[in-house]
């Protein structure tokens, strides 16, 4: 079982704490069970003014910062709808993509980067979306197609059986340089695209890409 | 309410009088660049006066800046011998109490508060040199510039667009720039509309923006912009380009349709939702300075 990290880390959880407390006044961390949580009005700040505001609850995960925090807006002012990317079940807004978290939220940097960062833009975006504005910075598909899309620009290629192959790499627990390269040239591994794999595999997770390629070959969409 | 009140509510909207909290910020931040100037070149008198919108009466709330111009006497040397040193001597005086960026040949200043680092004060601050005791010509320095020197006449500039008889044009046209997030220089968009406009300064104000709207859609290919103060050594063409001139022909092109399918209010909004566009208008622009923006999605 995973050890609860603000029991493990305290000064970890007092530097967090201190750090988003400071700049968002109006959020507040509280220990709930094993689960640390950051509540309260979440401000949207442009040039020194509020343009809008959230209620929010951060359920951090009992690894952080390793996993993604779940966020939740609790003000029920955003509907339940996958089409404004909440998961209609448990109200959890999806506000990034797992496997592209090295490039907006990377491992080691501090909770008040995923404030500022990620869910800023989410809520953002949700505040242009209700008045009628299309997502200002994209949105991903849903599902697998969103995995597929977001692998075809990383890697550059639309071929879906080498996007899989290229995760299959990613979420092994090691690659030997004599494999065959997934771009099937037919070339070895070291002799080819040996370079890039290392890079996006310290960039994304085995965990997340082992999620992210059972997803796509459960999709179908191998076999379409 | 005929076409011609609509845009004079908008534009009644959209002014900005002394009394408003924004123009009052800025004046304070005037005051306090030109005490930070004088203070800091001491012995020196340079002449800082407001140019640019505030200066021109084209002003809108929903995009502004101010710009202030700093320039020094021909012969005094207290700031630099040289454009570039005064440039930089001026951007060090500044540097002590904001955040400052450079962009062309002014100097945008931003704060430098931990508290609210970054946000940006929307002042441009312009250095320079008078090219003679007549206080009128003067030289800038455009740092990213081949020809790092620039003449200019700010007196000019003003009156150019000051009896120009089409200022209120030049305010819509601005805002239609901001609504449709046109990327041409105020500077130059001023320009077009007044050269467009020549001889129709008589038309009612919705005549005037839909011939402004008819060239650009049909002539703005032959379209041509001159700097009054320096027609010969202020080459503009660069900022009217091609693709430039395309996106302006089918963004009016798209904006007299709407006129003709949908009436005015369908080009800037009925009047009593101003304060909603002004809102989705300030978070567009949030959105827009978002360095790593994340996508959503839903597994």
């Amino acid at each position: 079982m995973t050890r609860l990290w603000h029991r493990e880390n305290p000064s970890l959880f007092e530097n967090e704490k201190r750090a988003v407390e400071t700049y968002f006044p109006d959020l507040s961390f509280t220990v709930v069970g094993d689960f640390v949580h950051v509540r309260g009005t979440f401000p949207i700040r442009f040039e020194g003014q509020v343009l809008d505001n959230y209620s929010v609850d951060l359920q951090l995960a009992r690894d952080h910062p390793k996993s993604l925090p779940v966020v939740q807006e609790v003000g029920g002012r955003i509907p339940r709808h996958a089409d404004r990317h909440i998961i209609s079940s448990d109200g959890t807004a999806c506000v990034l993509l797992p496997d592209e978290r090295w490039r907006v939220w990377p491992p080691g940097t501090p909770l008040l980067n995923f404030l500022t960062g990620p869910v800023h833009s989410f809520f953002l975006a949700q505040s242009l979306v209700e008045r009628g504005d299309p997502w200002p910075f994209g949105q991903w598909s849903h599902g697998a197609m969103g995995l597929v899309e977001f692998y075809s620009e990383l890697l550059g290629t639309k071929d879906i059986r080498m996007i899989a192959r290229y995760l299959d790499y990613l979420a092994s627990k090691e690659i030997k340089g004599h494999w065959p390269c997934p771009c099937h040239t037919g070339r070895r591994l070291r002799d080819c695209h040996m370079k890039l794999l290392l890079d996006l595999r310290s960039k994304i997770s085995r965990k997340d890409a082992t999620n992210s390629v059972n997803m796509i070959k459960n999709s179908g969409l191998l076999t379409t | 309410m005929s076409a011609n009140d609509y845009l004079y509510d908008i534009l009644a909207s959209q002014a900005l009088g002394d009394e408003s909290d924004e123009v009052q910020a800025l004046q304070k931040h005037r005051a306090d660049v030109e005490k930070l100037l004088c203070d800091h070149f001491k012995g020196s008198s340079p002449t800082i006066r407001y140019a640019g919108s505030k200066a021109k009466c084209t002003m809108n709330r929903e995009s502004y800046d101010l710009d202030i111009i700093c320039y020094f006497a021909s012969g005094d040397t207290s700031a630099g011998d040289t454009l570039q040193n005064i440039y930089e001597s001026t951007r060090g005086a500044l540097g002590k109490k904001y955040l400052v960026e450079q962009k062309g040949s002014a100097l945008r200043l931003k704060s430098c508060d931990p508290q609210t680092l970054g946000v940006d004060f929307h002042i441009d601050v312009v250095p320079g040199r008078f090219t003679d005791n007549s206080k009128a010509d003067a030289y800038l320095y455009q740092p990213a510039e081949e020809k790092q020197r620039l003449k200019t006449n700010l007196g000019v500039h003003l009156n150019h667009v000051k009896d120009s008889g089409v200022i209120d044009a030049i305010r819509l046209a601005k805002l239609w720039k901001v609504r449709n997030g046109l990327p041409i220089r105020t500077f130059v968009l001023e320009l077009a509309v007044i050269k467009l406009l020549k001889g129709k300064t008589k038309k009612d104000i919705s005549e005037q923006m839909e011939h402004f709207w008819t060239e650009l859609r049909d002539n703005s290919a032959d379209l041509t912009v001159e700097d009054p103060a320096n027609p010969n050594g202020n080459d503009l063409s660069k900022e009217l380009d091609h693709n430039l001139k395309s996106q302006l022909a089918s963004a009016a092109k798209r904006t007299l349709a709407q006129i003709d399918s949908f009436g005015w209010a369908a080009v800037f909004g009925d009047a009593e939702q101003k304060e909603k566009a002004e809102k989705v208008q300030l978070l567009r622009r949030a959105a827009s300075v978002v360095v790593t923006p994340a996508k959503p999605w839903l597994p």
